[in-house]
C-alpha cells in the first residue's frame, strides 16, 4: 500500500513542456528556412546586381536586397546554415571531450581529476572571447579557427557538470552493486551515469549553441572570422549598419534572426528550471 | 487533567480522500501516538491538524486547542498559534537546525522573535533551558560541532522556546538505533511529566508502546483503532493490528537449532585479524570470522560502530588496516554480493527494473528462464519488472535485489540492514524469505542490523560490536 500512494508523485515531470514545445517548434522553423530554401530558391548569396541595391521586398525576392543587390533570401538561408552548422559542431566537440574527461576525473579522482580540473580551471580564467581571440591570431585566417576556439570555451561547462553528478554516482550503493554483479566500467556509464547527465546535457548544449551563435556573430561583427563575402549574420549585421536609413529591413533580418535563434535555444534549455 | 486539542472528523483530501474523517483528544500530560505504516497517512492526519499540509492537499473538520476552534476548511487561524501553542519537532531535527547558526542562538530566537521577550532575557532562558537537558557547554557550539543526539535536543528546546504547550512529534526514532531511540523517548516523556501535550506521529511499534497514553492505528488513511496504548497494544481487535504486533522482532518465534554441520565442511569465507580505523578513530581490530556455508551470522551494534565496514572488507569493497581475507578457492568473485540498507539506492535510477535483470542475464550468460520462478519464490509480481526502482515500494525492491543476488548463485550474501527502511511487516516478510532462500540454496548470509531482537530471532550466531559496555548490553 505504500507504493500505491507513492506511484502518483513519483516525478512525472514531463519533458515536453509548453516552453520546449515553442522552442522546438522555432528551431525547426528556422532549420527548414536555412536548409530548405536553397532548393526552392534559386539565388545565389553572392551574386551581385547592382540595378537592386537595398531593393524593397518584392514577390520574388520576398527578402529584398542588400547594398550591393544581392539577395538576402539567398544570404540569410546561408548565414543560418552557417551559424547553425558552427554551433552544432563546437557543441559536439565541446561536450564529447568535455563529458569523457568528467567521468574520467570524478571516477579516478586523485591526480588525474587534480590535472584535469587544473587545465579547466586555467581556460576558465580567461575571458571566453579573448580566448577565441587568441586562437584566431595565432593561426591567422583559418575558417576553423572560430569553432576550434568556440570549443575551447566550451567544454568546461560540460566537464564541470559530468564531474560533479559523476562524483556522487561512482560512490553510490547503485553503483558498487553493479560493480559486485560483475558490470564493467562502460555499462556503469551507459546504465548509471548517463541517464542521469543525459537530460542535464541537453540543457548545457542548448545553451551552449546559443552561446556560440552569438559568439560567431559578435566576432564577425568586430571583423574577426569570417570574411566578407561569405555570408555572416553578424558580418551582414556589420555590412548594412551604414545603410539603416536607406534599407531598414536588411538590418533587421539578421539581427532578429539571431534574436529568434537565441531564444528558441533557451527556450529549449530553460524549461528544466522550472 | 485537562484537555488541550481536540481535533473533531478531521480529513484530507487531494482529487480523492487520502484520510478519512478522524476525531481525536489530546489530554496535558497523556501522550497521544498515531502509529501507522509508511504512506498510511498519519503524517498527513497530523499535518492537517496543526494547519501544514502540503499544497494541493486540503482538509475539513474542527480543531480545538484550548478555546480556540479552527474550522480547517477555511486553513486560517493557524499561523497564531504555530510557535505560541503548537511546536512541531520535525522529522531528523539535526536537519532542521541552522548550520550556521550557534545553539543558544537559534534557541534564543524563539524566547526573542516569537515570545517577544527583551534580548538578555532570552538569552539568560535559552542558557538555562541548554543546562538543564545537559547542553550547557554546547551553548556555543555550531551544529555541525554537535553529535546527533545533542542536535536533536538542541531543536526540541527550539521547538518549544516559543511557549509551545502542545508538542508534534513527527517520526522522531526515524533512522536512530535503539541507544539514541531511547534517549528521545526519554526526552519527550519529560515533556509530558511538565504537563504538556504530546502528539508522536510513528511507525515503531516499540516507541509507541513505551510512550504509553492513548494510541490511535492508521491503516490506509483510516483510524482503525484507538484507544488507551496498553490495551489495544496488549489486546488488539483488528486484524491488521494483530498482524503489526506479530511481526516486531520480539515476538518472532523463536528459531530452531541451527543445523549441525559436519567438520569437515570448507568455510566459504575466512577473515583473520582485521582492523580499520576510520577519521583517526579506531572502529574494530583482531576481529576473526569464519563463514561456513549456509550459515547466518548476524552482527548487531550501535551506528557507527563499523560493522557495515566489517562486511565490506569481507567483500573486498574496503582496505582493512591489517588482517586477512580468504575466500573459498574456485569460486567467482560475483557469487560474494550484498544486499543494501535503501533499496532503491541500490539500483540503477532511471533504467526499468526488467532491463537491469536482463542486463546481468546478458553479462553471464545466465539463463533468462530462471527470473520467473524466482519473481513467485519471492512473491513479486512480474508486472512490477517494467516499473522504475523508484516506482514500486521498498520491500518489493529489496526483494528485487534478492533476485538479483539470487540470479549469481551466490555462496555468501552480506546484508547491510536490508530491513531498517522498510515496515515492520515489510521486514518480518523479507527477513524470513531471505532466511529460507538462503537454507534452500545454502548461500551463507552475514547480516548486520541494529535491531538485536531481530539478529538473535534470525542468525544461527552473533557478534557484537561496538566499545565494550555497548556490546555488553547488546549480547545480553
Amino acid at each position: 500500500m505504500a507504493a500505491d500512494l507513492s506511484l502518483p508523485l513519483v516525478a512525472e515531470r514531463s519533458f515536453w513542456s509548453t516552453q520546449r514545445i515553442i522552442g522546438v517548434a522555432l528551431l525547426a522553423a528556422i532549420v527548414a528556412f536555412a536548409f530548405v530554401t536553397p532548393f526552392v530558391f534559386d539565388g545565389s548569396p553572392t551574386r551581385q546586381s547592382l540595378r537592386n541595391v537595398l531593393g524593397a521586398p518584392t514577390v520574388l525576392e520576398p527578402l529584398g536586397y542588400d547594398h550591393l543587390g544581392r539577395s538576402m533570401l539567398a544570404r540569410m538561408s546561408a548565414a543560418l546554415r552557417l551559424s547553425l552548422g558552427l554551433a552544432f559542431l563546437s557543441v559536439i566537440t565541446a561536450a564529447v571531450p568535455g563529458i569523457a574527461l568528467g567521468i574520467l576525473a570524478a571516477w579516478k579522482g586523485g591526480w588525474t581529476d587534480r590535472l584535469i580540473s587544473l587545465v579547466a580551471d586555467a581556460f576558465l580564467a580567461l575571458p571566453g572571447l579573448l580566448l577565441v581571440l587568441m586562437f584566431i591570431a595565432i593561426v591567422q585566417d583559418a575558417p576553423w579557427a572560430l569553432y576550434v576556439g568556440i570549443s575551447l570555451v566550451l567544454w568546461i561547462e560540460y566537464f564541470r557538470l559530468t564531474r560533479s553528478i559523476t562524483r556522487a554516482l561512482v560512490l553510490s550503493p547503485a553503483v558498487q552493486a553493479s560493480q559486485l554483479l560483475g558490470f564493467g566500467p562502460l555499462y556503469i556509464v551507459r546504465r548509471h551515469i548517463w541517464p542521469e547527465i543525459a537530460p542535464l546535457v541537453l540543457t548545457v548544449g542548448a545553451f551552449g549553441a546559443a552561446s556560440a551563435i552569438a559568439a560567431i556573430a559578435a566576432l564577425s561583427f568586430v571583423s574577426v572570422g569570417v570574411r566578407p563575402p561569405t555570408p555572416e549574420l553578424g558580418l551582414m549585421m556589420t555590412e548594412l549598419l551604414p545603410y539603416y536609413h536607406e534599407a531598414p529591413h536588411a538590418l533587421l533580418q539578421p539581427v532578429v534572426a539571431v534574436f529568434l535563434l537565441i531564444l528558441s535555444l533557451n527556450l529549449i534549455a530553460g524549461s528544466n528550471s522550472r | 487533567m485537562s484537555t488541550l486539542l481536540v481535533a473533531e472528523d478531521v480529513a484530507v483530501f487531494s482529487s480523492h480522500l487520502l484520510v478519512h474523517p478522524a476525531s481525536l483528544t489530546l489530554q496535558a500530560g497523556r501522550p497521544f501516538t498515531i502509529l501507522g505504516e509508511t504512506g498510511s497517512g498519519k503524517s498527513l492526519l497530523a499535518q492537517a491538524i496543526m494547519g501544514t499540509l502540503p499544497r494541493g492537499l486540503r482538509a475539513e473538520g474542527r480543531v480545538t486547542v484550548g478555546d480556540q476552534r479552527l474550522d480547517l476548511a477555511s486553513g486560517q487561524g493557524h499561523r497564531a498559534l504555530w510557535g505560541r501553542t503548537l511546536g512541531v519537532l520535525p522529522q531528523e531535527p539535526w536537519l532542521a537546525l541552522d548550520p550556521t547558526m550557534r545553539a543558544r542562538k537559534q534557541v534564543e530566537e524563539g524566547y526573542r522573535l516569537v515570545r517577544g521577550l527583551p534580548a538578555v532575557q532570552s538569552r539568560i532562558r535559552a542558557s538555562a533551558d541548554l543546562a538543564a537537558l545537559g547542553l550547557g557547554n554546547a551553548g556555543d557550539k555550531l551544529p555541525s560541532e554537535l553529535s546527533g543526539g545533542m542536535a536533536q535536543r538542541v531543536a526540541f528546546i527550539a521547538a518549544r522556546a516559543g511557549g509551545a504547550r502542545i508538542v508534534i512529534a513527527d517520526e522522531p526514532t526515524k533512522g536512530l538505533d535503539v541507544f539514541r531511540r531511547d534517549e528521545v523517548i526519554a526526552l519527550l516523556l519529560k515533556e509530558i511529566e511538565d504537563g504538556g501535550g504530546l502528539l508522536t506521529i510513528t511507525h515503531d511499534l516499540e516507541l509507541a508502546r513505551q510512550m504509553g497514553g492513548d494510541i490511535a492505528v492508521v491503516l490506509e488513511g483510516q483510524i482503525i483503532e484507538q484507544g488507551p496504548a496498553a490495551d489495544v497494544l496488549g489486546a488488539p481487535r483488528h486484524d491488521y493490528t494483530k498482524r503489526l504486533i506479530a511481526a516486531d522482532p520480539s515476538a518472532w518465534p523463536e528459531r530452531n537449532a541451527a543445523p549441525k554441520r559436519s567438520a569437515g565442511v570448507k568455510p566459504v569465507l575466512t577473515a583473520a585479524g582485521l582492523a580499520k580505523t576510520r577519521g583517526g578513530q579506531l572502529l574494530f581490530e583482531n576481529r576473526d570470522l569464519t563463514v561456513l556455508p549456509g550459515e547466518i551470522v548476524g552482527i548487531t551494534g550501535p551506528s557507527g560502530c563499523g560493522k557495515s565496514t566489517f562486511g565490506d572488507i569481507l567483500l573486498d569493497l574496503v582496505t582493512p588496516d591489517a588482517g586477512t581475507v580468504t575466500r573459498a578457492e574456485g569460486v567467482a568473485r560475483v557469487r560474494f554480493q550484498k544486499l543494501y540498507q535503501d533499496p532503491p539506492a541500490a539500483f540503477p535510477q532511471k533504467v526499468p527494473i526488467r532491463r537491469a535483470l536482463n542486463d546481468l542475464v546478458r553479462l553471464h550468460g545466465l539463463d533468462g528462464s530462471r527470473i520467473a520462478p524466482l519473481l513467485e519464490r519471492l512473491r513479486l509480481s512480474p508486472g512490477l519488472l517494467d516499473r522504475l526502482p523508484t516506482q514500486v515500494s521498498g520491500g518489493e525492491l529489496q526483494r528485487f535485489a534478492l533476485l538479483r543476488v539470487l540470479l549469481l548463485d551466490p555462496v555468501f550474501l552480506f546484508a547491510d540492514e536490508p530491513t531498517s527502511r522498510l515496515d515492520l511487516i515489510t521486514q518480518q516478510e523479507t527477513v524470513e524469505l531471505l532466511a529460507e532462500v538462503a537454507r534452500e540454496r545454502n548461500c551463507a548470509v552475514l547480516i548486520v542490523s541494529h535491531d538485536a531482537e531481530l539478529i538473535r530471532k534470525m542468525s544461527d550466531r552473533q557478534i557484537a560490536f561496538g566499545s565494550p559496555p555497548d556490546a555488553a548490553a547488546l549480547a545480553a
